[in-house]
């Protein structure tokens, strides 16, 4: 308890540092990283905790950052109240909004709910587009950030300590608000809402009440999305965005409450590091996000959980050469995947095809990773495909290890204890 | 009375696509449990392969053979994915297949490119059926609906009338019952898996030459065949007939409509306010019909929260 508190203090004073650490490109970086987190904490303050399944949490999002930019051009752009606080209008924006959807979409559960959900933000990206008045068409609504409190809001770093304080602050509540009972009432929706019914609650209002204060969270993130990008345009309602929040929190996990944060912001920086490099980001997120719903259903923090508890049990020096290879096997997988994916995009690239006929005589060769390979050369595709072959066995051989360790514990254990009652049995 | 007829016929078709796509949805769902997300993914699958055959080996040999591949990879899916994350419950497979529809949409970016390819109806079948006034009404869409129709027959008759139709019903209807009398249930479950996802391929290796095929095909029928289910009720197929021809026949004849709300006003009276008010008030009808059908399906939960044909909660 006492590591983790000590681990969060060292993470709040490393974000208060970062704007003097690191260069503007990656404040801005650290900007989208946080709302992000943000915005994944409050979507599973509803599924993970809540247990219901949003397929179109960008709708809040959305009519946050909208209420957000509205809000700013209020009264002749002077601002409905001083810049740092207008997040407050995307919250009541969210909430709201939030009360409404979620009467409707709460009166299903289960699957039925995930597609009320997707319904409801299909509706709205159907619709806004033809409302230009509150969305602006297919421009958007642009404004400008005015200055408060003798802050300009005009530098990088002044949006970045304001998004950090909002998202601090709001992370906080939330966490605050699984320690109230209706909190806990949440995950009692979660674990078993008949039984809550029977003993005496209204379902539907609470669930309705969850929704509402996830989707103001989400009106927060989106407001300090707005904020940031001093415009909003209707294709934040995509269900790109539903669909990025939903990957983010359960790469990250969840069941452990910064989990979702922590699977967003890295995403978002790999996102931001990697988005240059390659076109096929979102096959890599799709694929890790399959990966780790097949393999590791508890997400990178649940993972890190469980193997910190084993870790603790059976001792470092035992667990650590499976944990190398598992190490080394995932290596081995990522970078067959990704040199074949890479490879792939390129050779089915329009722009390698017009090449490739313009050349006239065969495939020229293509440039990955810094060094040029033939695409009719066995030896280009061998390697990526060895690369994952190897990756496998590897893997099977330290999930073997892994849990060889584990079971012979176990097995250790019991012997023990007849040991034991048979010393007692027959003194 | 050209129009009527028209919109009438298109509606008609439409609703019939839709069938085709919601008709393996929801008896995979009312089987299996499983909301499966991919499932608008199939029928992007099957227009992309019998593109990309078509090229090769004709335009009907290419959807058959369309058809038979994706209801391949249904299998795929069914044995090498969702067998595994059962034990997690079904969220956890509506996640897995939400990620699997991702994985599809990016691959399939991937290989053809994030724009539209040229698979388009053969000459020989783009000839007019007949002429309503000055519109020539193409035959490939009488085709289409035909199609659609004789695939819900033999579908129905297998249900009904085979031994094979039996053991499916048994196994939609009590799987551990089934299973005692000694029938292969989770094999029953990937056949259906495999036969929903191919009845997918083949409506989107036949509407795909119609309308367009690109990356975004999937994600724009798909969340249209979720309301679909959701209209028709939980894993029924008549309710999915009834739905698909619901909406096919409201976004048929509402993008010919002209009218806004502030006209309904006008007729009671209160015409200039609502133009005053603006915003939802002067949009026409033929801007909403996008919106439509989700106004259908609130409507419905609203007043029938088990759907038109839908038994349970």
């Amino acid at each position: 308890m006492k590591i983790r508190r000590l681990l969060l203090l060292a993470a709040i004073i490393g974000l208060v540092l970062v704007p003097v650490l690191l260069s503007q490109s990656l404040i801005n970086a650290a900007i989208q990283m946080l709302i992000a987190s943000l915005f994944a904490c409050a979507f599973s303050l509803l599924c993970g905790q809540g247990g219901m399944l949003s397929f179109g949490h960008a709708a809040y999002f959305g009519v946050g950052a909208f209420a957000t930019v509205h809000a700013m051009n209020a009264f002749g752009g002077a601002g409905l109240l001083p810049t740092p606080f207008l997040p407050l209008v995307g919250a009541a924006m969210g909430l709201v909004v939030g009360l409404i959807a979620g009467w409707f979409a709460t009166k299903r559960t289960g699957v039925y709910f995930a597609m009320i959900t997707l319904a409801l933000a299909e509706l709205l990206y159907a619709l806004a587009p033809h409302i230009k008045g509150w969305f602006g068409g297919e421009a958007g609504v642009s404004s400008m950030r005015m200055p408060a409190f003798g802050l300009s809001f005009g530098s990088n770093t002044q949006v970045y300590y304001l998004t950090l304080a909002w998202v601090l602050v709001s992370l906080g509540l939330l966490y605050l608000f699984t320690l109230t009972p209706l909190g806990r009432l949440t995950l009692g929706l979660r674990e078993n809402a008949r039984r809550l019914s029977f003993l005496g609650y209204d379902v539907h209002r609470v669930s309705v009440l969850v929704f509402a204060i996830s989707a103001m969270f989400s009106g927060i993130a989106g407001s300090l999305q707005a904020l940031n990008m001093e415009a909003a345009n209707y294709v934040i309602f995509d269900l790109q965005g539903s669909a990025e929040v939903l990957l983010n929190s359960f790469i990250g996990g969840v069941t452990v409450f910064l989990g979702p944060a922590l699977g967003a912001a890295l995403m978002t920086f790999f996102g931001y590091l990697v988005s240059d490099m390659t076109h096929a980001w979102l096959l890599y997120k799709g694929l890790l996000f399959v990966v780790v719903m097949l393999f590791i259903p508890r997400g990178i923090a649940g993972l890190v959980q469980s193997v910190t508890a084993d870790i603790r049990r059976q001792g470092l020096a035992r667990m650590a050469p499976s944990m190398a290879l598992y190490v080394a096997a995932s290596i081995l997988l990522m970078a067959g995947t990704v040199y074949l994916v890479e490879m792939l995009q390129r050779f089915f690239s329009q722009d390698y095809r017009s090449l490739a006929a313009l050349n006239g005589k065969g495939w020229p060769p293509i440039a990955v990773f810094g060094s040029h390979w033939a695409p009719t050369s066995v030896l280009t595709w061998a390697a990526p495909i060895l690369a994952l072959i190897a990756g496998l066995a590897v893997l099977r051989l330290a999930h073997a290890r892994w849990t060889s360790i584990l079971e012979n514990e176990e097995g250790v254990q019991t012997l023990l204890a007849r040991d034991s009652a048979a010393a007692r049995g027959q003194p | 009375m050209d129009y009527f007829l028209v919109s009438l016929l298109n509606g008609l078709i439409y609703g019939l696509l839709l069938f085709m796509v919601s008709a393996g949805l929801t008896l995979i769902f009312g089987m299996m449990g499983v909301l499966n997300f991919a499932h608008a993914s199939f029928y992007m699958l099957g227009a992309y392969f019998a593109y990309l055959l078509g090229r090769y080996i004709g335009f009907w040999p290419a959807i058959v053979c369309a058809t038979a591949l994706v209801g391949l990879v249904g299998v795929v899916v069914e044995r090498y994915f969702l067998r595994k994350v059962h034990k997690y419950g079904h969220a956890h497979e509506l996640l897995l297949t939400f990620g699997l529809s991702f994985i599809i949409a990016e691959l399939v970016k991937l290989f053809f490119g994030n724009y539209p390819v040229d698979y388009h109806v053969p000459a020989m079948l783009s000839f007019p059926a007949f002429h309503a006034g000055p519109l020539a009404y193409p035959a490939y869409r009488l085709i289409m609906g035909a199609i659609a129709l004789l695939m819900f027959g033999v579908i129905y008759l297998l249900l009904t009338r085979t031994r094979v139709g039996i053991i499916v019903r048994s196994a939609i209807y009590k799987p551990a019952m089934a299973e005692a009398l000694g029938h292969n249930v989770p094999r029953v479950f990937m056949a259906v898996f495999g036969v929903g996802a191919a009845l997918a391929g083949l409506a989107g290796a036949v509407a795909g030459a119609f309308y367009t095929t690109n990356p975004n095909m999937a994600i724009e029928l798909g969340v249209l065949v979720f309301v679909v289910v959701v209209v028709g009720g939980l894993g029924s197929l008549e309710g999915a007939m009834l739905a698909s021809l619901l909406i096919g026949l409201l976004t048929a004849f509402s993008v010919g409509v002209d009218y806004s709300l502030a006209d309904l006003f006008t007729w009671l009276g209160a015409g200039d306010w609502a133009r005053r008010m603006g915003g939802l008030f002067t949009l026409k009808l033929s801007g909403l019909s996008a919106t439509l059908p989700y106004a259908l399906m609130l409507l419905i939960l609203l007043v029938r929260p088990s759907g038109l044909m839908g038994e349970k909660e």
